[in-house]
């Protein structure tokens, strides 16, 4: 008895120690990285050595990846290196984006530096889809105004200068409408941080990569229109059964395949790249809650080209810090230096892509496509546009394309 | 060759399957005993003869990275890593760049623009008694 369990034990005890030497061998040589920024050894680019240098202001040998994606830095089994991990493969996700790209020498620095990215996108339309949320309830019933009430989630402004100090999170299931409840299940997608449609046209990640990751692991500023149009111009809701409805067109140019045949635009707005126009504050933010979309888009026509009796504004970068040359040195689509004068908007914005001309005229680059586009304003060309009608409206009225 | 009873077999194959788990289980000792850890950052760099850098001279050390210079009051040495969040800087007409996030230094290693805040970083050189530089980077 005893011989025969000893034999059984060794028969055993071989078994264990093979497979465990053949899952030993089975691993691969760790390629040790040590990044600048945090001098620690992580063996990520074992397994990852061919994915492209995330951008030029994330370089892999300063960065590494764990201070974005987390992650256990020295685990060379796959499951276990990836346990760990911040938001997914996407870092950038709303719910993790503080720890993984805030800092305050990164992206959650001082609003006087014009560096605090997160908190301006936390707070902005697209990230808690305030207006749609607050026009379905007061559509139905479930609010008596339109002030707003509900985010996608919960989120406070200490500092706001709307009015807006704080919106709760929305939840369907508490609504007792059924539009309400209908609108909670249907119609959510479209915010940043919303688990996009299915289809390849809504592909898209989610929080800051949502518009800045055009193509795997890649972060850029130069965001063409079709990144934008993941989510807009693809179709609208129909509020009667509260449900999204897909555009059936198929675009065969470039107007068409931009916006829906729905409505008149100039040559400008589809040549360009909705980043030519539209400004960081609108598309990201300004760090206050607004209370819809309006509130925080205002770039017109006559923000580039002025009116019939006001030029549009400009300024004359002297300081070496302006936010102008930090946009351009992001995207060098134009050598853009101290002395250059650019557009500004109403709001003080810099127009980073323009310059004025010394003809007075103006140039654009697209930030999208590096394109050169020359334009006049408006003052002094023969436009019979009204004193009191110098709203975009009326630009179309003469201006839109036939289509 | 003589009969081998079972017993003997059994007894055998015992001897050899125990014998062949301690030879692998030996071999994995070995290897857990031998595992190299990885080497702690390089923070000396022999930087060979003093000789070979002239008075007047400004030589990038671009895998430290660092400048070493000699002056008529002798070596130093500026560490070459943007001091915003560790990128390399380059050499630039009257100074250097980052090209991760765009800080601007002089000559000196003065920030020029931001967003770095703090200078680059003065290294510590020596010379040995044989005459070699040897760069500190802690």
């Amino acid at each position: 008895m005893y011989r025969r369990l000893l034999f059984i034990g060794s028969t055993l005890l071989l078994v264990v120690i093979l497979v465990a030497w053949q899952q030993s061998s089975r691993t691969p040589n760790p390629i040790a990285l040590i990044p600048t920024l945090t001098g620690e050894t992580e063996y990520c680019t074992t397994c990852h050595a061919e994915l492209p240098e995330i951008s030029k202001s994330h370089p892999l040998q300063t960065f590494g990846c764990v201070s974005c994606h987390g992650g256990e830095r020295l685990a060379l089994d796959a499951d276990l290196a990836h346990s760990s991990m911040r938001g997914g493969a996407n870092p950038s996700d709303l719910s993790v984006v503080e720890m993984s790209c805030g800092g305050s020498n990164c992206h959650s620095g001082s609003e006087a530096e014009n560096r605090d990215h997160i908190q301006r996108v936390m707070t902005s339309v697209q990230s808690t889809y305030t207006g749609a949320i607050t026009s379905i309830r007061f559509t139905f019933g479930a609010q008596t105004d339109l002030i707003p009430q509900f985010g996608t989630s919960a989120i406070t402004d200490e500092k706001t200068q709307t009015g807006i100090t704080a919106l709760a999170a929305f939840d369907a299931a508490t609504e007792t409408n059924p539009m309400v409840q209908k609108f909670g299940e249907n119609c959510l997608t479209c915010h940043i941080n919303a688990v996009p449609r299915e289809g390849d046209v809504y592909a898209r990640q989610t929080g800051c990569a949502a518009c800045h990751s055009t193509e795997k692991h890649t972060l850029t500023t130069a965001i063409p229109y079709k990144q934008c149009n993941a989510c807009h111009n693809r179709g609208n809701y129909d509020l009667g059964l509260m449900t999204f409805v897909e555009r059936t067109d198929q675009p065969a140019t470039r107007i068409d395949d931009y916006y829906q045949p729905i409505a008149q635009f100039t040559q400008c707005e589809y040549t360009l790249d909705c980043v030519d126009c539209h400004t960081r504050s609108e598309v990201m933010g300004d760090g206050d809650l607004h209370a819809n979309q309006k509130s925080i888009q205002y770039v017109q026509c006559q923000t580039c080209h002025g009116t019939l009796t006001e030029l549009p504004q400009t300024k004359t970068i002297t300081d070496p810090n302006d936010i102008a040359l930090r946009m351009a040195f992001l995207n060098p689509v134009l050598d853009l230096k101290v002395g250059d004068t650019i557009l500004v908007t109403e709001k003080g914005e810099p127009l980073w892509n323009t310059r004025v001309l010394p003809d007075g005229t103006y140039e654009l680059i697209g930030k999208a496509t590096s394109q050169r586009f020359d334009f006049r304003p408006v003052m002094g060309s023969a436009c019979e546009q009204k004193p009191d009608e110098q709203g975009s409206q009326y630009c179309h009225a003469c201006h839109a394309v036939e289509r | 060759m003589p009969d081998l009873s079972r017993r003997d077999f059994l007894k055998l194959t015992t001897s050899t399957l125990l014998t062949a788990s301690g030879l692998l289980g030996l071999g994995a000792l070995f290897r857990f005993l031998g595992y190299q850890t990885e080497p702690p950052q390089q923070t000396q760099f022999d930087l060979g003869a003093a000789s070979n850098y002239p008075v007047d001279s400004r030589t990038l050390l671009p895998n430290i990275p660092a400048l070493l210079l000699h002056t008529n009051d002798g070596f130093s040495a500026m560490s070459l890593t943007c001091t915003h969040l560790g990128c390399t800087v380059e050499s630039k007409e009257n100074g250097f760049a980052c090209p991760c996030h765009g800080s601007r230094y002089d000559a000196q290693g003065n920030v020029l623009t931001g967003p770095a805040k703090k200078q680059l970083s003065t290294l510590r050189v020596e010379t040995t008694p044989d005459g070699n530089l040897i760069l500190h980077t802690d």
